[in-house]
């Protein structure tokens, strides 16, 4: 139950667990609305409306909470879960781009290849997990992933 | 089960339940997508498209056949479904991602953001 910094990280992540095991691994991406209890509700709208009252420059509809996308690459064999979450509407496309390279079995390496500009930061950590990972036999890997502290202190040992 | 949609069906189904759900502000639409093993092995799997607005107050039967009774009467629960052929998967998801763009405006939007900016700075300098 990991929830991801990065698209990025979460789109390679998800590329390698669905690299070690094709056939069982879904991602399902969930379009959700917080619920609010009616007291939450009050609260909030009467926020939005003293801000609104001085400067309409109030930078949320008056009554709509925000949205939020979660997707999620689950394995039920391993149980690994690999989860990112968003509210900006920008990322949306990208990331259903994204999902469809994976539903089309890309790996890690053409993920990166064709990554936008944006995720410059994540490239740098991106060739080394590939190659931590690339000679390991393919569920060693995965479980790697899994727990990604593990994978990082053995790193850490060998060097 | 109900049968899978033909895409452009899929893609309409679609774009009503999330103009639905955005309108309301409420509730969630759940997209899921897995490979679709049949015991003909091909070299690449079809993909199964799944979107359900996940009503669990409405009226649905359960793994062992119970029939789980709705609270509110007049609540249904949205699901369809669709498969993708391995050969189609890259023109799907072009519109598919096209339609979540614009079906999701839900989210915090990049735009509005700028024009607040633009706007405080205007006011700023006024005064």
């Amino acid at each position: 139950m990991t929830y991801l910094e990065t698209s990025q990280a979460y789109l390679e992540q998800s590329a390698q667990l669905l690299e070690a095991y094709p056939e069982t691994t879904r991602i399902t991406t969930k379009y959700n609305f917080p619920t609010e209890r009616p007291a939450q509700v009050l609260k909030r709208t009467k926020s939005q409306a003293k801000s609104n009252k001085p400067a309409s420059t109030s930078t949320e509809p008056p009554t709509a909470p925000i949205a939020s996308l979660t997707l999620r690459t689950y394995n039920p064999e391993s149980g690994i879960t690999i989860q990112y979450r968003t509210n900006k509407l920008q990322e949306v496309g990208r990331l259903m781009t994204g999902l469809g390279k994976l539903a089309a079995g890309a790996d890690v390496a053409s993920l990166g290849l064709s990554a936008p500009a944006g995720a410059d930061i994540e490239m740098t950590d991106a060739p080394e997990e590939a190659a931590g990972s690339a000679p390991a036999p393919v569920p060693a890997a995965a479980k790697g992933q899994a727990q990604g502290g593990k994978g990082k202190k053995k790193k850490g040992g060998k060097k | 089960m109900a049968p899978h949609l033909q895409t452009d069906e899929f893609f309409s189904s679609l774009t009503d339940l999330l103009a639905k759900t955005t309108q309301k502000s409420r509730g969630s639409v759940t997209l899921s997508q897995k490979p679709l093993i049949d015991n003909i092995t091909t070299t690449q799997p079809s993909i199964l498209i799944r979107a359900t607005d996940g009503n669990t107050s409405a009226p649905r039967t359960m793994k062992d056949g119970k029939v789980v009774k709705a609270k509110a009467s007049k609540a249904t629960r949205v699901k369809f479904s669709t498969v993708v052929p391995a050969d189609q998967l890259e023109a799907f998801y072009t519109r598919y991602a096209e339609i979540c763009k614009t079906g999701m405006t839900g989210l915090k939007k990049r735009d509005r953001k700028r024009k607040a900016k633009g706007k405080g700075g205007a006011k700023a300098a006024k005064a």
